[in-house]
């Protein structure tokens, strides 16, 4: 199975290999389709079309619908509607279609750039083939143009009837050349077809119970026997065990494995055999594994997933294999095609296709297209045949995907100059303040679109505090185990390896307490446990549903009704007799352990690593020099209840997971000595009065929670105790903007209402949207945060710290970028893809979901494993690719960029935006691809004020654009 | 014990009993008459409006259920009128307020009252949110008056109710064919299983002038197999509510709708209103010594395959649906045993723990973790050490047996379903021919 991974791809398959080889290499090669999503215990966000990402953009949403049968962009209604709201303008359309290739059509009249600015400033009437004929003869398509035209259009047509405008169109459009029909791709298909007999309903409900009993990580109470074998050595044992009766439509299954037990054959062997008896001719193997995959892409991407990385599974790390998934695949459709035909080669007499499409739709088309166009009757009969027929496809082709197409590229420029143009305008207007005095605090934030609104409202709070933006691993890669895991944890970014292991022991004659924690804990879980599985069984479950049943009433009565007072409870609870011991990060290199070190996991750091991981953080975001009294490093991640995607909202520069105790990690390697004094031969000047304190915050309920405080220099006491008031109103604040989109929370909510609403949230059992998560994250800033200071994001922009002053070789931002640009561009187009079809690239609604062995959710009993983000973290979001403003100049950033292949693949396949910000001249160019930056100008974008974020948001719930928020001011929100 | 106890009862208990067991009814009636007049209810007010009810019932209940449970009250019987009656017949509309309705309808007041805050949540924004509501609210009608029903016919009424909105919530996302499909499969379980209550109707009107529950004993004096062929078409009505015996094996498939109705339907009260109905029936079961035979083996090999199954579910709700399936058949077990009381506690505890469990469900995974770090990683499986002692080869057979769910839907589909489809094949000679399928135009819609 680790030769069909590490096979090398192209060269063979060719006629000369083996039947093996063309195999593996035919499933090597469907593989990458699948979707790249690991156990959802741990969420990555990745590019959804990760395996299309060597191609631009517009190209590579085409070709995936086309795979995947899904959406590339949002529906026309829905651009329909937003240029109804003025998110596209006129201008936007005509713009976008500037850049069209031109193709002249009728000499001296009409091109090809005209007719799609005329037809989709006219807009499409949407053509339902199955209520076509309804809308001829009955719903007033003959009796009445189009009411929605241009005066142009309806000028030109004022003379004309739609009767005599549909018979021309009738007499004189093109018929199309059928299809050729073809062999179906799979039995399934062509049983579906020529049958009308679904194989899939008999062959899916064994192979799921099966792939689900394999790669359970603990739900069921007995585990797959023998599945340390494998997927199909377990399942051939276990199928092979007779007496057994099989469904119908498999019968004779237990003979087959029977015969395959006997003769051992492998997974390999098995999938050739039946390969051969479904009469598959080599050359179509790939689009059969393919189809076959496709199928069920859930159950089959996780399978590839763990295979190429087994350590992803939370607790079974089993011998995974697609090709035993494939194979027992494909020998439980032989059974079925058997039954159904009598023998499995049967299937390949039907084809599929073939049939000509409905010429009535074209002329619908071209009918609808002239409307547009303003083309009458009779200057439609008076154009020459040649002309007509280029007319009408060129109609044709211009059809609904390519008006969507320009649509979207029109929806991302208005969203570019709805970013940009205040951008410029803020830069402008105001000289970048200069700030001598000493701040009274720095706070340094994950780059988080989320953590945008708590930086703001920090500094609308007390302006005297700055604020930064760094990845929220802050630099520090690490294996850790914290004092209540059960195992270590890296904590980075999923692309990098931790090199470091960290690990939380308790303080100083904290020992016994911990002892006295741990087993405590322990019981706890037994009972738990033991109370959970004994509800559910035979003998133990009739004794505790009769005896303790009723008893969980209450439970659950306060969980539902007042999950807050559960929490509280809860908590008092843990406080009156869990003991809570002190603890401490041990994180200093022992050279003696770590010679021991296996797996290449050195033991903490040593004093240098230290000082190169802290200069690496200050030194781009421009801390060198002048740090404040107390420096404050919030790692963030996310609580929630009733959530199985619960990872997805944690940090992804933490590789899915929780960054409290990279950001305690950070503070302390800053607050050693020694470190301070390398920190110096560096450049970077901290005062000996500045103390580092590491944090976390949770972005759901809205919780700051300071660490090693105990640490502090009693002289900062008076500087904390200021900062934590100031933490405690911002709390309240950001939660407040976030309550604005919540419907339920209501208007008319004060900010500590709005805390306790978050909070609420988090503990709800039955609450499917603890927060929005990363929806609506649009822009991502590298920049000076003095640069933004000031505007309202909305929370729907990255904030990277990055100081170009100190950075004249662009090494800092080859950093940056390498780091951000992967990132927030995967986390900006799982949202975008699981947006445009929810169906299709994201899982669906929250509201059927049920966990399955730990690893994933599927719909009902029976369904496959759903991939990408529920419709409740991404109904709010509003679908473009992200866009970078990079504060350098377009010279090295491109560079920068073109020194990274994978960075350049991202911009010129146009995965990203990207825009240049030069601050002395207060100029913004946006790039337009082939290394021509193009100046954004223009003032059709109003800039509202307000004096606060609140009095700007207040009582709103959609999307807000950028504003000023300058206390000085008054209101023109 | 069935006689009338009317003393000491005033006006109000009356109203208010009556009002709390027909408020959702009404409450449904209203939003589903301004609903098609095309009136579109907010969220908050829909889920108030359902709320305020459940409150107003559960505290009513309660009420009513001190004071039932304060020894020497019996309980009420209320006649609300006559349906009508023939010279054999007499079809009234009687009502049973005692010691065994009375803690159901408390129970599902009180859940309806948890599920209704917990749906209020769990289905803002979606676009079924009023739909769901108004088959919750004609659920608990439904369930309500299975509970107080005085007789087989007013009890075959909720009943159906319970079996309708059941249905439509299964397939509560109906641009979705598997769930669609699956409702679809649960309401031919649900229609086979109330021919047998409509047998049951129809002979006990024949043959003991009447299904009233308080008239029902007389039977004892009649003709044991007249006894034994009621009791028996009760126990396979019950069956098919409870999935149970011949009907083993459709709760699974009813875990395609949304978490809280698969809690309130499928973990506590629908499934139990099977095991309720035969408590009600209790003297006539008791009766035939055959149907207690029958209840009991029928109970118990449920009970083993819904444990077997259980064992190797993988999933939240499978592995909760197989866990309720034991205990149900138990609880048949039980009741065929004459265990009134251990059944009725038995009961009650199990709706609680279910609907906690069914309501934790989607937080499988984050208590997992809380559990798992807990336990500092030692999560080894429990009760193995009876399990080694089983020979390997037959352990390996047992696990086939388990996640081929004990073979009876095989079973069923080549005994019973595949006959019928045959026989039907050879009564289609009697019509005319459907022309012959073409191959690749007409499938396609």
């Amino acid at each position: 199975m680790g030769e069909m991974v590490m096979h090398e791809h192209g060269g063979s398959g060719g006629k000369g290999s083996s039947d093996a080889e063309t195999f593996r290499h035919a499933l090597h090669h469907v593989a990458h389709f699948l979707p790249a999503q690991g156990p959802i215990g741990v969420f990555i966000h990745h590019n959804t079309l990760h395996a299309f990402q060597d191609r631009p953009f517009e190209q590579a949403v085409v070709e995936a619908g086309k795979i995947f049968g899904n959406e590339p962009y949002l529906t026309e209604a829905a651009y329909a509607d937003a240029r109804r709201q003025g998110r596209i303008l006129d201008e936007d359309i005509e713009a976008v279609v500037r850049l069209e290739e031109d193709a002249v059509l009728i000499q001296g009249r009409i091109g090809r750039r005209e007719l799609r600015r005329r037809v989709l400033l006219a807009g499409s009437r949407q053509v339902p083939l199955p209520t076509l004929r309804w809308h001829l003869e009955e719903g007033g398509w003959l009796t009445q143009f189009r009411t929605d035209l241009p005066t142009k259009a309806r000028e030109a047509l004022r003379q004309d009837t739609p009767r005599a405008l549909w018979e021309v169109c009738l007499a004189r459009t093109p018929k199309a050349a059928a299809d050729s029909a073809r062999i179906a791709r799979r039995p399934a298909e062509a049983l579906k077809e020529g049958r009308g007999i679904d194989t899939d309903a008999v062959v899916h409900p064994v192979l799921i119970r099966l792939a689900g009993a394999f790669l359970d990580q603990g739900v069921a109470y007995w585990p797959m026997p023998d599945r340390e074998d494998g997927l199909f050595r377990g399942a051939v044992r276990v199928l092979a065990r007779k007496p057994a009766l099989s469904p119908q439509g498999l019968a004779g299954m237990q003979g087959e494995f029977e015969r395959l037990e006997r003769l051992g054959t492998t997974a390999e062997e098995a999938a050739l055999e039946c390969l051969a008896e479904l009469r598959v001719p080599k050359e179509d193997w790939e689009s059969l594994l393919q189809a076959e995959l496709q199928a069920l892409p859930g159950w089959a991407g996780i399978i590839h997933e763990l295979e190429k990385n087994p350590l992803l599974a939370p607790h079974e790390k089993l011998p995974f294999s697609l090709t035993d998934f494939v194979a027992l695949r494909l020998v439980l459709t032989v059974l079925a095609v058997r039954n159904a035909l009598g023998n499995a080669s049967g299937w390949r007499e039907w084809t599929v296709g073939g049939a000509a499409p409905d010429p009535l739709e074209r002329v619908a088309v071209v009918f609808d297209g002239f409307q547009a166009l303003g083309i009458s009757s009779a200057d439609a009969k008076a154009l020459g045949g040649a002309e007509f027929v280029r007319l009408a496809e060129e109609l044709i082709r211009f059809d609904e995907w390519e008006r969507r197409r320009l649509l979207h590229l029109a929806y991302e420029r208005r969203h570019e100059r709805m970013i940009l143009l205040p951008l410029t305008r803020h830069l402008r207007k105001r000289a970048v303040p200069s700030q001598k005095a000493r701040p009274v605090a720095q706070m340094i934030f994950c780059i988080d679109d989320r953590e945008e609104s708590i930086r703001r409202a920090i500094e609308e709070t007390d302006p005297r505090i700055q604020t930064f933006g760094a990845a929220g691993f802050f630099g520090c890669a690490i294996d850790y185990i914290g004092i209540d895991d059960a195992n270590s944890v890296s904590l980075c970014p999923i692309v990098v390896k931790p090199g470091h292991s960290v690990v939380e022991r308790p303080a100083k004659g904290e020992a016994e307490s911990h002892q006295k924690r741990r087993a405590l804990r322990r019981l706890w879980s037994q009972v738990i446990r033991s109370a959970n599985v004994s509800s559910q069984t035979l003998i133990r479950g009739f004794i505790s549903t009769v005896l303790l049943g009723l008893l969980s009433l209450f439970p659950l009565v306060m969980r539902v009704l007042s999950p807050l007072a559960y929490g509280k409870a809860v908590r008092w609870l843990n406080d009156r007799f869990l003991p809570d011991p002190r603890t401490e990060l041990q994180f200093m290199r022992n050279d003696a352990e770590s010679r021991q070190a296996t797996e290449g996991l050195m033991a903490g750091f040593a004093i240098q690593e230290m000082v190169d991981r802290v200069a690496g953080l200050l030194g781009p975001a421009g801390l060198r020099a002048g740090h404040a009294r107390i420096v404050m490093v919030l790692g963030h991640g996310s609580t929630s209840i009733n959530n199985p995607h619960e990872s997805a909202y944690d940090c992804g520069a933490c590789g899915g997971r929780r960054g409290g105790p990279n950001a305690r990690l950070f503070a302390s390697k800053a607050n050693h000595p020694a470190v301070r004094v390398g920190l110096r031969a560096k450049g970077i000047e901290i005062p000996d009065d500045t103390w580092f304190i590491g944090g976390y915050h949770d972005t759901c309920s809205d919780q700051i929670e300071l660490f090693d405080l105990e640490q502090l220099p009693s002289t900062h006491a008076r500087d904390l105790a200021e900062l934590r008031k100031t933490l405690d109103r911002v709390r309240a604040l950001s939660a407040h903007e976030r309550t604005r989109r919540f419907e339920l929370a209501g208007t008319g909510m004060d900010p500590e209402t709005a805390l306790r609403h978050v909070m609420q949230r988090a503990e709800h059992l039955g609450e499917p949207r603890p927060e929005y998560g990363h929806s609506t994250n649009a822009v991502a800033f590298v920049g000076r945060r003095e640069t933004t200071r000031g505007l309202f994001f909305d929370r729907r922009a990255f904030l990277i710290s990055y100081d170009r002053s100190g950075d004249p070789e662009t090494k800092s931002l080859a950093g940056i970028l390498g780091a951000v640009i992967p990132v927030c561009g995967g986390i900006n187009l799982e949202y975008y893809f699981s947006r445009v079809d929810n169906e299709g690239y994201g899982c669906g609604t929250k509201l059927p979901h049920n966990i399955t062995g730990l690893i994933g959710v599927m719909n009902g009993m029976q369904g496959d494993l759903r991939t990408g983000l529920t419709w409740q973290m991404v109904e709010i979001h509003e679908p473009v690719r992200i866009l970078f403003v990079v504060e350098n100049s377009p010279e090295n950033v491109l560079k920068t960029i073109r020194a990274n292949p994978l960075l350049n693949e991202f911009l010129e396949n146009r995965w990203i935006r990207l825009a240049t910000l030069d601050t002395a001249t207060a100029e913004v160019r946006m790039y337009r691809g082939g290394g021509v930056f193009e100046p954004v100008e223009g003032d059709e974008v109003p800039v509202p004020t307000a004096r606060t974020s609140v009095a700007y948001y207040l009582g709103k719930l959609d999307h807000l654009p950028v504003a000023e928020i300058d206390p000085g001011t008054g209101v023109t929100a | 014990m069935w006689d009338c106890f009317e003393s000491g009862l005033n006006l109000p208990v009356k109203t208010f009993l009556l009002l709390a067991l027909a408020l959702p009814g009404v409450l449904f009636l209203v939003s589903g008459l301004l609903w098609f007049l095309g009136v579109r209810p907010s969220e908050r007010l829909v889920a108030r409006a359902s709320q305020a009810v459940y409150v107003f019932s559960a505290i009513t209940f309660t009420i009513e259920a001190i004071r039932i449970f304060t020894p020497g009250d019996l309980g009420l019987e209320m006649q609300l009128g006559d349906w009508f009656a023939t010279a054999h017949s007499h079809f009234g509309v009687p009502v049973l307020i005692d010691r065994l309705s009375v803690p159901i309808l408390w129970l599902t007041a009180l859940l309806m009252v948890l599920v209704s805050a917990f749906s209020m949540r769990y289905l803002h924004r979606d676009v079924g949110y009023v739909r769901f509501f108004n088959l919750l609210n004609l659920f608990s009608f439904g369930a309500f008056l299975v509970a107080a029903a005085g007789s087989i016919d007013v009890l075959m009424g909720g009943w159906e109710l319970v079996g309708i909105t059941s249905v439509l919530l299964i397939g509560f996302f109906q641009q979705r064919p598997e769930p669609v499909g699956n409702a679809l499969k649960v309401y031919g379980y649900y229609r086979i299983a109330d021919v047998f209550l409509i047998g049951a109707v129809l002979l006990g009107h024949v043959w003991f002038g009447g299904v009233e529950f308080a008239h029902l004993p007389a039977a004892e004096g009649g003709a044991s197999t007249r006894v034994t062929v009621v009791a028996l078409l009760m126990i396979f009505a019950a069956c098919g509510k409870s999935s149970v015996g011949p009907f083993l094996g459709w709760l699974p498939r009813a875990m395609e709708g949304p978490t809280p109705s698969s809690a309130i339907f499928y973990g506590s009260i629908s499934v139990h209103l099977g095991a309720f109905l035969l408590l009600r029936a209790e003297p006539v079961i008791l009766a035939s010594p055959v149907a207690q035979a029958v209840l009991v083996v029928v109970g118990l090999g449920s009970a083993v395959i819904g444990t077997l199954t259980h064992r190797s579910s993988t999933d939240a709700k499978t592995l909760l649906a197989h866990a309720t399936q034991t205990q149900l058949g138990l609880i048949f077990v039980e009741i065929g045993l004459g265990w009134t009381g251990i059944a009725m506690w038995h009961m009650g505890g199990h709706a609680v723990i279910r609907t906690a469990q069914f309501l934790r469900a989607p937080s499988m995974l984050h208590e997992h973790h809380h559990v798992y770090r807990a336990s500092g990683g030692d999560m080894k499986p429990t009760g193995s050490h009876l399990e080694a002692m089983i020979p390997r080869n037959i352990q390996v057979w047992l696990y086939r047996l388990a996640i081929g769910s004990g073979f009876y839907e095989a079973a069923l589909e080549r005994l019973l379903i595949q006959p019928v489809c045959r026989v039907a094949g050879w009564l289609s000679v009697l019509e005319p021919a459907p022309g012959p399928r073409k191959a690749s135009t007409d499938s396609k819609h």
